[in-house]
């Protein structure tokens, strides 16, 4: 690792300079947000997986505490100060470093401390009309600063759940699904194993316990599995109430009495997920791929056909622009359009801009409540090589 | 100095009073020598060998960083201080001591969390419930991340654990464990269950060379001598 952080310093100052000059002509205001953070409170945000990446250290009073490895929580946590429930619409923007820990060694394409500049838009009701104005936001601002052909890549985990939502399964089944989304060979399992009557009655608790567990009386439950820890000499220890272990039990209970998963639902539920191709003639086809199972994804199917509508309208090029319904799949934080810009110099493993929406996140660091958020950042440090290589 | 080969061994407790043992049999007497207050030897009869007595986890830093030919120390600590264990290190021999498996452990009370599956639809609930994720405490962070993550768990948080880890559950500092286990005894003591998928690795002290050090035929062959006696 050289000695000096950034390569390009001034490079890099004057480009930062231009985007925030686009993103505050936008309506966004410019912020500062802290660059050391809480640990706790990151960490249980982002999970174990960036906790790896994330530089965490303890202060002289044994506070916890780490150097922010994005700005997007950073800004969610500027937002919640100034407003307590977070509903106050706002738009900010942000140009600064973030810092992470590179496993296998930082070097110039992978930096340990790197500079996003970004824009965030909380409590904006319109949805689709505010992943709209953010795309075409960074896109501007790519524009403004040298690169104006990009490909937009997008995925809508809305249409996703919308999908679940319209299959019948019980609601914990639907819930299951949506969380193991991230991990594709973990949600594989769990279709299957929701597809098998043999492996939802799986012996998965004491026979005894499991016959006499009635589903439809979960406050027996909880005298019933304490009476079967006395009696079998196990102590209740730890954090975990008898009560939340009873649901659970209740819940294996429930499973193993359902009717399994409908192997064409499943199936669907497969095909949708590895649908690919051009954005243009995606609703279309998860309208065909829905044809024969008489469901009703057409409030999904709506908002994402608006939303591209409103990228035409915004100057974003859909002839290119590909959907692909897994996208998003690594990127835990999103809940419904994520997307990504990528310059054909870098590919599609470095995309130079990303972001989406991520409507639990507010609620997850402080708010009371669920508050509409959409953002997203540029790479700097890309789009800079970008530039320089494409010059003659 | 230059052109020996660099053994390190275990230099306290246990593991060292075992490797004496396994060495002495083998017809290898390691004797201290030097004014390093007692942390070189050698070996009798093997004027190319010069003894490091370190402790077992630098043991595997040594390893890692070439500082050492060969040592012998825990496989635990080996994949704990290395994550990319088999390109950086060979396996010679196993010592068949020093025996212990590295589990993941619950609360035996948690009679609906029997897998590792189990484990993060539990760990959705506990958040949804407390507010937070479900802590995991244990000394071995690096195996238990790369462990989760292959089974696709991750909602949860390591609090580093330097000892009597098996009672952090019952102390309400964690919700779940890793840890090192022989018999199981001290673990069910302590009110806790393996999982039925939850062993991570069966470990056992191991004569071990890294790849990371500067080797020559004749080192290669003598460190090869020397497994080759070990344990036979």
């Amino acid at each position: 690792m050289p000695p000096e952080t950034a390569q390009k310093f001034e490079a890099l100052q004057a480009q930062a300079q231009r985007l925030m000059l686009v993103f505050a002509r936008a309506g966004y205001e410019p912020v500062a947000p802290a660059v050391i953070q809480p640990a706790g409170l990151f960490l249980d945000v982002v999970g174990e997986s960036l906790r790896a990446r994330t530089y965490v250290f303890t202060d002289p009073d044994g506070e916890e505490l780490c150097l922010r490895p994005d700005l997007t929580v950073p800004t969610c946590r500027l937002h919640l100060a100034r407003y307590r429930d977070g509903k106050v619409p706002a738009r900010y923007c942000y140009s600064g470093s973030a810092f992470r820990y590179q496993p296998a060694g930082a070097d110039k394409a992978h930096p340990r401390e790197f500079r996003q500049a970004g824009i965030e838009s909380f409590a904006v009701a319109d949805r689709e009309q505010d992943d709209a104005a953010v795309v075409a936001t960074i896109a501007e601002a790519l524009r403004d600063a040298g690169l104006a052909q990009v490909t937009l890549r997008l995925g809508d985990l809305g249409l996703f759940n919308a999908l679940l939502d319209a299959l019948p399964m019980p609601a914990r089944w639907r819930r299951r699904l949506k969380h193991q989304f991230w991990r594709p060979d973990a949600f594989r399992a769990e279709l299957a194993r929701l597809t098998s009557k043999e492996a939802l009655t799986a012996p998965a608790l004491p026979a005894d316990l499991a016959d006499r567990l009635d589903p439809t009386d979960p406050g027996n439950a909880v005298d019933m599995v304490g009476d079967y820890l006395d009696q079998s000499g196990i102590e209740l220890i730890g954090t975990r109430s008898l009560a939340e272990i009873a649901e659970r039990l209740v819940a294996q209970a429930a499973d193993a009495r359902e009717t399994p998963l409908a192997a064409e639902d499943a199936a669907l539920i497969e095909s949708y997920v590895s649908v690919k191709g051009s954005a243009k003639t995606a609703a279309r086809r998860i309208e065909e791929l829905i044809g024969g199972h008489k469901l009703d994804l057409s409030g999904g199917l709506d908002a994402f056909r608006r939303r591209l509508e409103l990228l035409g309208q915004a100057g974003i090029d859909l002839d290119e622009a590909e959907f692909d319904a897994e996208f998003g799949r690594n990127l835990e934080y999103y809940t419904g359009f994520v997307f990504e810009l990528i310059a054909p110099q870098l590919g599609p493993k470095s995309a130079v801009a990303g972001g989406g929406r991520y409507d639990s996140l507010l609620a997850e660091v402080g708010a009371p409540g669920q508050v509409p958020a959409v953002g997203s950042c540029i790479h700097t440090e890309r789009l800079l090589a970008v530039l320089e290589g494409g010059r003659p | 100095m230059s052109g020996k080969l660099v053994l390190a061994l275990p230099s306290k407790g246990r593991l060292m009073d075992q490797c004496n043992a396994a060495l002495a049999k083998a017809g290898f007497t390691v004797a201290k020598a030097g004014p390093a207050r007692g942390y070189k030897g050698e070996v009798a009869g093997l004027p190319d060998v010069e003894v490091n007595f370190v402790s077992s986890s630098e043991i595997a830093q040594f390893l890692k960083s070439g500082s050492a030919h060969v040592g012998i120390t825990g496989e635990d600590l080996i994949h704990e201080t290395i994550a990319d264990a088999d390109q950086r290190v060979e396996f010679l021999k196993p010592c068949g001591f020093g025996r212990a498996d590295v589990v993941v452990a619950v609360p035996a009370c948690w009679l609906d969390v029997r897998r590792l599956s189990d484990v993060e639809e539990m760990a959705l609930a506990y958040r949804r419930a407390h507010g937070r994720q479900v802590r995991v405490a244990t000394k071995y962070m690096n195996m238990t991340r790369r462990f989760f993550t292959r089974h696709g768990v991750t909602g949860y948080r390591i609090v580093e654990s330097l000892g009597a880890t098996e009672g952090a559950p019952a102390a309400g500092l964690a919700e779940l464990i890793v840890d090192i286990t022989t018999t199981g005894a001290t673990l069910r003591a302590n009110g806790l269950k393996v999982l039925d998928d939850g062993v991570i690795l069966q470990s056992q002290a191991n004569l071990i060379a890294s790849k990371a050090a500067a080797w020559s035929p004749d080192l290669d062959r003598l460190a090869r001598s020397i497994a080759a006696r070990l344990g036979a």
